[in-house]
């Protein structure tokens, strides 16, 4: 799986999974075998730490998480102990409820940070990059100027820094920053003013290439519209298929717009990421489990994703499609020792 | 369904603001302005001062107010995205942070128009504007952040956004979500902008004002 697209539809199925559950242990589960794949690619990647930093990661959020849901939620019928009412706003019953709140919200946001770091250790920077459509061909050029800069930038400023404390600068408060800031950015200007010309030397003056039409935006105002549209109407309870048209069409009208802007730039690539037939199986496999999955809870056939410690303690529901469904973040595993 | 909509948002705001960019000399400028603030959000562990100073808003509010909504939009939005994709912090919060520092930068230009009806430029009044607009920003870009989450995780009782709670309501609830979570930070963000900007500002501009003279060249195609 060296292609990024698959990655993107790996993130989307996982994102659909965890936000659409809070069955702590479906989410352990999917947890688990999002450590699995990801440790297995850190190991690759040479980054033995990974899974020790996210463990870490993962726990503090849940601390924090119970801390605060325990202090500010009142609610819920199994008393631990109870704090003096006049203490503002944490003053009241400490629940056990509110604490099992707490921890389920604090797994799901480790989860979702999980998935996206996994995105980050597997795809470089210049795959993100790449990511970003053509009809955005003057903000990704930015892009990988600021890119390109980044590292001389760095340097510059260490230089400068160390330059500044031989000269007795002691660096004790904000007002040391100016001798440090202003010639960073002085001569970091001077080398956009080096590359601007050469850009302009080497023809790169995009007014008449890539002209972006006033009718594209014009056509993407409506179409965002359209899909805000279907969820108000949503929000209100009107029937599904008005929303579910206006999503449809939006998001097709989108594409379109995307597609037709890109064709009006030029852009060559290089080293272009093959498509190997395993990762067209991914793809496809990806569809049919999301398919699946949307059409599983629309239907109320996943009852047990669904999962509230209040009023009273209880433990959650399983099912064996919501077993399943909780390991398909791990599907890569299976595809990526072949890389 | 509401991270949905904001990512089409931004989508749209790039969309509409790009078009500003399609010179050379812009691209390279902000390309460049973009990185030094990337890095200087590292440089920010490296440089004295207490916690939550951070020396990103105040090129920002500078762009913005400078060169326009447009340039203080992109600056904003594409600062947060580029030291997000260096730091590997690419992930749901991004297209919040991305709007939220847009909105600071795009923002920013309204100073303008203030400072020149009354005759402030190059005086010490312009740097208190600027000031006051950057303390005000430090408190409000945790609101704005804050904002995406709250719905989602604030699960307090009292505290917890209802689809029902008019708008009053609503804002009573989010404000003590908001004192109970986030507001000391925020205090210190709001006077680090106050000292970076008072500091800083003054030479910033002269610099910019000299920039903006050297790259007003203009390319004739023959």
């Amino acid at each position: 799986m060296t292609v990024s697209a698959t990655w993107l539809i790996w993130i989307s199925t996982s994102l659909i999974l965890l936000l659409s559950t809070r069955n702590p242990i479906y989410i352990l589960l999917t947890l688990t075998s999002l450590f699995l794949l990801g440790g297995k690619i850190s190991l690759k990647k040479e980054q033995p730490n990974w899974t020790k930093q996210n463990l870490r990661f993962l726990i503090t959020t849940i601390i924090l998480s119970t801390l605060v849901n325990i202090l500010f939620a009142h609610t819920g019928q199994t008393l631990l102990f109870i704090l003096p009412e006049n203490w503002p706003l944490i003053g009241g019953s400490i629940t056990l409820e509110s604490l099992v709140y707490g921890a389920v919200n604090g797994l799901v946001i480790g989860a979702l940070y999980l998935v996206f770091n996994i995105l980050n250790l597997v795809l470089s920077v210049k795959q993100i990059t790449r990511l970003i459509p053509n009809a955005f061909r003057p903000i990704s050029i930015m892009i990988t100027i600021s890119l390109t800069f980044f590292p001389s930038i760095q340097r510059r400023a260490r230089e400068i820094r160390e330059a500044q404390m031989i000269r007795g600068n002691k660096m004790k408060g904000v007002s040391d920053w100016l001798p440090i800031i202003i010639p960073l950015i002085v001569t970091s200007l001077e080398n956009a003013f080096m590359l601007s010309e050469s850009l302009t030397a080497r023809g790169f003056y995009s007014k008449s290439s890539t002209n972006i039409s006033n009718l594209n935006l014009i056509a993407l105002v409506f179409a965002v519209f359209a899909v805000f549209a279907g969820w108000i109407f949503r929000l209100y309870n009107y029937p599904v298929v008005i929303s579910v048209i206006l999503y449809s069409l939006g998001i097709i009208s989108i594409i379109f717009i995307f597609i037709i802007a890109g064709k009006q730039v030029n852009v060559t690539h290089y080293h272009q990421e093959v498509w190997h037939p395993r990762d067209i199986i991914f793809v496809g496999l990806s569809f049919i489990i999301a398919g699946a999955m949307i059409g599983l809870i629309r239907t109320d056939c996943l009852s047990s994703f669904i999962y509230s410690p209040y009023p009273n303690l209880s433990f959650p529901e399983i099912s064996v499609f919501g077993f399943i469904l909780s390991a398909v973040p791990g599907i890569p595993l299976i595809f990526i020792s072949h890389d | 369904m509401v991270s949905l909509i904001l990512v089409l948002c931004l989508i749209l705001l790039l969309f509409e603001t790009q078009s500003s960019l399609l010179d050379s000399k812009l691209i390279a400028f902000l390309g460049v302005l973009i990185a030094i603030n990337a890095g200087l959000r590292f440089l920010e562990n490296a440089l004295p001062g207490p916690a939550g100073v951070s020396p990103i808003f105040f090129l920002i509010i500078l762009t913005g107010y400078f060169f326009g909504s447009r340039i203080g939009f992109l600056m904003g939005a594409m600062t947060m995205f580029v030291s997000g994709l260096i730091t590997g912090g690419v992930g749901p919060w991004l297209p919040g942070q991305m709007i939220t520092a847009g909105w600071l930068g795009q923002s920013s230009a309204l100073l303008k128009p203030l400072v020149q009806g009354l005759k402030w430029q190059h005086k010490t009044e312009e740097i208190i504007a600027l000031s006051i607009f950057g303390a005000i920003w430090g408190i409000l870009y945790g609101v704005i952040m804050n904002l995406w989450f709250w719905p989602f995780l604030g699960t307090t009782p009292g505290q917890t956004w209802l689809q029902s709670a008019g708008l009053m309501e609503s804002i009573g609830r989010y404000s003590a979500y908001y004192i109970a979570t986030s507001l000391v930070w925020d205090i210190t963000r709001s006077i680090g902008n106050i000292l970076i900007i008072g500091f800083l500002s003054r030479p910033m501009l002269r610099i910019f004002e000299r920039f903006e003279k050297r790259f007003s060249f203009i390319i004739v195609e023959t």
